[in-house]
């Protein structure tokens, strides 16, 4: 009769590891869950390319343009342009920040790492508003640079400081956003089409109907008009602001009621 | 250690886990049993904070779990092996965990080598099988090291081998003082790992003792060369006797001692093939247990 043995044998259980004791009694600090959500949003495929496209896409396009032979009149107008086609992509990414955790059920790892749930949400707003300025400025320099070099010299360079700081500006506060417009809804797909039905769609029908109300609720528009140097600045700043707090309001209040059954 | 005492969860009207209380020390590895619906689940989200109890309170090592500064450092978990992004890497899941807890960077490797998933570590977690994904499940669980492990079923989509060494990982865990809970609807393998069996049905903890204890009975199985006369015999004697489950014809008979036995086959001559104390089968208590809550 012949014998088989075992192909392998199961290892024996681990000894004890070197990971100190102390870490046990260290809460991670906003900063570094702040840093960690810029890097979770970056660490994945549609993440990355998502900001890849993001913060590159602008430049190629200003540099296409100036090649064909169409005129920018200014650096104001251009980066209200391409400011606000860029802020519709860093939504996007503040929204799959949020609301990508639930679809995907990571947010229970999140939750079970840092539980007190305000902690985490307070990293994601932060995390992708530091992420929407840093595209923005991605793209305020890159188009600047390509104009510098291929605009003619009817570009007009007035008012530019004031323009990059407030693509930068408007930049983060539509990426935080869509963070809290994510956290609100829960649902990667419901969120994203939701927020482009309602930004594109409703804001449009609305100016169609009543135009000045548009003028008055549309983010877009008044993100446009803020960097270009239309209408006033304050007013563009109040609405921009509420929201912002309305989404990080509502999706901070369905959070933390949430349960994750 | 983990202390529960009266946690209950009621979603409307109904009540889904009824008072439950128990308490878990270290060095032990406790089986958490009951069937589908029982509220086992829910009784392991509500001690992580995941879901709020109605009432009552979990405790990990003396302190709520959400109010533990590190708790993933204090508590390893594993409630669902899916919680993972399909787009990430295994290594960049748990970098990413580590840095949270505040672990070195060589850990990940150590536990990505624990877990036997060195090689596989660079590829997307949405490539992964099930088995793959419990194995990076229980590696994030293991980063830390932590002094308590809670585990919902842990064996799923484990190859045998697996499952051997998932035995002694928490065989060794236990060793070394920590305190596992585990949830597995594999009986036999339950009943193979762990020294205590908490058993929950309809909400309601329906047993909770050392396993020895709960599958330990009365009864003793006898086969003999003429089983039907030693089963007439015994029968004279008073015993209350019934046939045993299995394949080869054995007795049970209740309430008496294999001395006893022992006795009457001697004197009517009878020729003895077996003689032992009855266990209870694990699967038979868990139907008893359940049915009967």
């Amino acid at each position: 009769m012949t014998t088989t043995t075992l192909t392998r044998p199961v290892a024996a259980a681990e000894p004890a590891t070197t990971v100190p004791p102390a870490i046990r009694g260290r809460r991670p600090s906003i900063a570094r869950l702040t840093a960690l959500e810029i890097r979770k949003s970056l660490s994945t495929r549609s993440g990355l390319g998502m900001a890849i496209a993001a913060s590159t896409l602008p430049a190629v396009a200003v540099g296409i343009i100036f090649a064909l032979g169409q005129k920018i009149p200014s650096a104001a107008e251009m980066l209200a342009v391409f400011g606000t086609l860029v802020a519709m992509l860093t939504l996007a990414v503040g929204v799959l920040a949020t609301a990508g955790e639930w679809t995907h059920h990571t947010v229970q790892t999140t939750f079970l790492t840092v539980p007190r749930r305000h902690r985490v949400l307070i990293a994601k707003y932060a995390g992708m508003a530091l992420l929407g300025a840093a595209i923005s400025a991605v793209v305020a320099g890159s188009t600047l640079a390509v104009a510098a070099v291929a605009a003619g010299s009817a570009f007009s360079w007035a008012g530019t400081g004031a323009a990059v700081l407030a693509v930068i500006g408007t930049g983060a506060a539509m990426t935080a956003l869509g963070a809290g417009i994510g956290a609100a809804v829960a649902n990667a797909p419901a969120a994203l089409t939701g927020t482009y039905v309602l930004l594109l769609v409703a804001m449009n029908l609305l100016r169609a109907v009543k135009p000045t109300w548009a003028d008055h609720a549309d983010p877009l528009q008044n993100m446009a008009d803020l960097i270009s140097r239309q209408g006033t600045a304050s007013a563009h700043i109040a609405l921009l602001a509420a929201w912002v707090i309305t989404a990080i309001l509502a999706g901070t209040a369905v959070t933390n009621r949430r349960a994750l059954a | 250690m983990i202390t529960v005492s009266g946690l209950t969860k009621r979603y409307d009207r109904r009540t889904v886990v009824d008072d439950v209380s128990f308490t878990l020390e270290p060095g032990t590895i406790t089986g958490f049993l009951g069937p589908n619906g029982a509220g086992k689940t829910t009784t392991m989200r509500m001690i992580t904070g995941l879901i709020p109890a109605t009432s009552g309170a979990a405790l990990v090592d003396g302190r709520r779990y959400a109010d533990q500064p590190n708790p993933a450092a204090v508590m390893g978990t594993l409630l669902d092996a899916g919680a993972v992004h399909p787009g990430r890497t295994a290594r960049a899941h748990l970098r990413i965990l580590a840095d949270t807890i505040g672990v070195p960077a060589r850990r990940v490797d150590e536990v990505l080598e624990q877990v036997d998933l060195t090689d596989a570590a660079r590829r997307r977690i949405g490539a992964y099988s099930l088995g793959m994904r419990q194995r990076l499940g229980i590696a994030g669980a293991l980063l830390a090291d932590p002094p308590v492990l809670m585990f919902d079923e842990p064996a799923n989509g484990l190859d045998p081998e697996g499952i051997r060494w998932m035995r002694a990982l928490l065989r060794g865990h236990a060793a070394r003082g920590g305190t596992v809970l585990l949830s597995s609807h594999l009986l036999s393998e339950v009943e193979h790992t762990v020294d205590r069996l908490l058993v929950i049905g309809r909400g309601r903890v329906v047993a909770d003792a050392p396993i020895t204890e709960l599958l330990a009975s009365d009864d003793v199985l006898v086969a003999a060369r003429d089983l039907p006369a030693l089963a007439g015999d015994l029968q004279a004697a008073g015993y209350r006797i019934a046939p045993a489950a299995g394949r080869e014809p054995v007795l049970r008979v209740s309430g008496v001692t294999a001395e006893q036995i022992g006795v009457v086959a001697a004197d009517r001559g009878h020729v003895l093939t077996e003689l032992r104390p009855a266990d209870h089968r694990l699967e038979d208590l868990f139907f008893e247990l359940t049915t009967a809550a």
